[in-house]
């Protein structure tokens, strides 16, 4: 935005994670924007996008449900500024078929029972920080860069992905969040696993294909010397947060039984893995404390790995 | 599956399925031409006794129930770098979602329930409470896949962190996604939808 210009507003569609497990992405991002003087106001009467599991059984569904979406998020003004990674991917890829698609089209009319609605811009707020209020604006704001904080960060599958839908980056080498960290002051590490994916909604039905993943993209992340990960998806969130404890105890260092012994150190190539714990972050927590928000209003509280300590190690507290 | 000899004759191949498969996902299946760059970036094909490209190639054959019987389609985890990296432009990820629509829609259980279970009870909760109700969702899917101590210790801590609801309020429009529901349904009963 160029001075001058009206300020920036959008309307908001938090999804259904952001009040309930990922309530700190909520908090935090209400914090940012405030803090930034951009305007977010809540589509009223928002209800779930479907997300994974409407689309992986009946895609007439989950169209649907998006196309009400975004029909009640033309009651508000501004474009649509979503959170989470899932509900943009959805609501993007709605738009997308629908205007492609004259048959679909029609279907998800009959369903919604009045037209769909499909010409509002829906964001990521990756992309409304770094490419609408713009990362040199952004670096002005900065009050505490986050000097020495080494971050890795993670764009997990559908802020990209497939890449004629979310139209955010680069559908293999996005850069968006590594430019936006280094306008915080911050670090980003080069890891082999910012892609990669977490296991998603396997959380439910098949948690250990989501301990098996997750270890994988946490481990990357200590190799490559990072303090903690970046995210923008409230479910990898959960799975490297929530789930970190248990993907420790499944992959963790070998156990000191006879058998450990034995086995164990051969296994992890004579040393015990590291076993750091590994904070992750919000992109909105992030940013939000680089633009000297209060912790106490960034919900901290609600994360299992406590990033207090390396916050405080690296002066940011 | 592996090793053992594939027979391939009228009554093993079925082209209406794979018709049904191309129509619902809106790609070709012909297209592909085996590089098998699909599996090699794929995070579940380890888990998957098919892996992407080869439930593609059954479907060039006609074995839409040799896949339906196996669990590939319920390990795939709709990341969408499969369709991402196709060089021919299938769309592989719209087609895993087309076949497990078709495995939903036939009778009797999937060889994968759990995931169609939870896949089943999240659809539930948007009918019921129009938003997602994440305790509802992990308790009925312990009780009903019979895990009743699953993630039993996870509970707690994201209730005391204020991650899980206790309860749960209905939206205020819960009747017009009733609607939306119930309006499907009859499209499909007159076959006016797939």
């Amino acid at each position: 935005m160029t001075p001058g210009k009206k300020r920036l507003s959008y309307s908001y569609y938090p999804g259904c994670s952001l009040h309930a497990s990922g309530r700190e992405y909520d908090i935090s991002t209400r914090a940012l924007f405030k803090a930034l003087n951009v305007g977010l106001k809540e589509v009223p009467d928002w209800f779930c996008c479907g997300a994974t599991p409407a689309h992986n059984v009946d895609e007439l569904l989950s169209l649907s449900l998006c196309a009400k979406n975004l029909s009640l998020a033309e009651e508000v003004e501004g474009d649509l500024a979503v959170a989470c990674a899932a509900c943009f991917s959805r609501l993007k890829t709605t738009q997308h078929h629908l205007k492609g698609d004259e048959t679909k089209r029609k279907q998800v009319e009959v369903a919604i029972d009045g037209p769909a609605a499909l010409n509002k811009p829906v964001k990521h707020i990756l992309e409304i920080l770094a490419r609408e209020y713009g990362l040199g604006k952004l670096e002005e704001s900065v009050k505490k860069p986050l000097m020495g904080l080494k971050v890795a960060p993670y764009y997990g599958c559908l802020l990209t992905r497939p890449p004629e839908v979310p139209e955010l980056d680069d559908c293999e080498d996005p850069s968006i969040m590594e430019d936006l960290l280094r306008a915080l002051g911050a670090e980003p590490v080069k890891w082999s696993h910012r892609m990669e994916c977490c296991g998603a909604n396997f959380t439910l039905s098949r948690p250990g294909v989501v301990l098996k993943l997750s270890n994988a993209i946490l481990e990357s992340a200590r190799i490559a010397g990072a303090d903690c990960i970046m995210v923008a998806c409230p479910l990898c969130h959960g799975n490297l947060d929530i789930r970190q404890k248990e993907i420790k105890e499944a992959y963790g260092a070998p156990d000191s039984t006879l058998f450990g012994n034995i086995f164990g150190s051969e296994l992890h190539g004579g040393s015990a893995p590291d076993q750091r714990d590994l904070p992750i972050f919000y992109v909105t927590q992030l940013a939000a404390l680089a633009m000297g928000v209060a912790s106490e209003s960034l919900g901290f509280e609600s994360v299992i790995t406590d990033p207090k300590p390396l916050l405080r190690d690296k002066q940011l507290l | 599956m592996k090793n053992k000899l594939m027979h391939l004759s009228n009554e093993t191949m079925n082209i209406g399925f794979v018709k049904k498969v191309e129509a619902l996902s809106g790609s070709s299946v012909r297209r592909c031409f085996q590089c098998g760059k699909c599996s090699a970036g794929c995070p579940m094909s380890t888990f998957m006794e098919h892996p992407p490209n080869r439930v593609v190639r059954l479907l060039q054959l006609g074995q839409g129930q040799r896949i339906l019987a196996g669990r590939s389609i319920w390990y795939c985890a709709s990341c969408e770098t499969c369709t991402t990296r196709c060089p021919n432009k299938v769309d592989l990820a719209a087609i895993m979602d087309a076949l497990r629509k078709l495995s939903w829609d036939a009778d009797g259980p999937s060889k994968e329930s759990y995931v169609q279970l939870a896949n089943r009870l999240f659809i539930e909760n948007i009918r019921t409470y129009g938003r997602q109700y994440e305790l509802r969702l992990g308790a009925a899917f312990n009780m009903k896949s019979g895990q009743f101590l699953k993630d039993l210790m996870l509970g707690p801590k994201l209730i005391s962190k204020g991650k899980l609801k206790m309860f749960h309020s209905k939206n205020k429009n819960i009747a017009e996604i009733e609607g939306i529901f119930k309006r499907i349904e009859e499209m499909r009963k007159k076959g006016e939808a797939l």
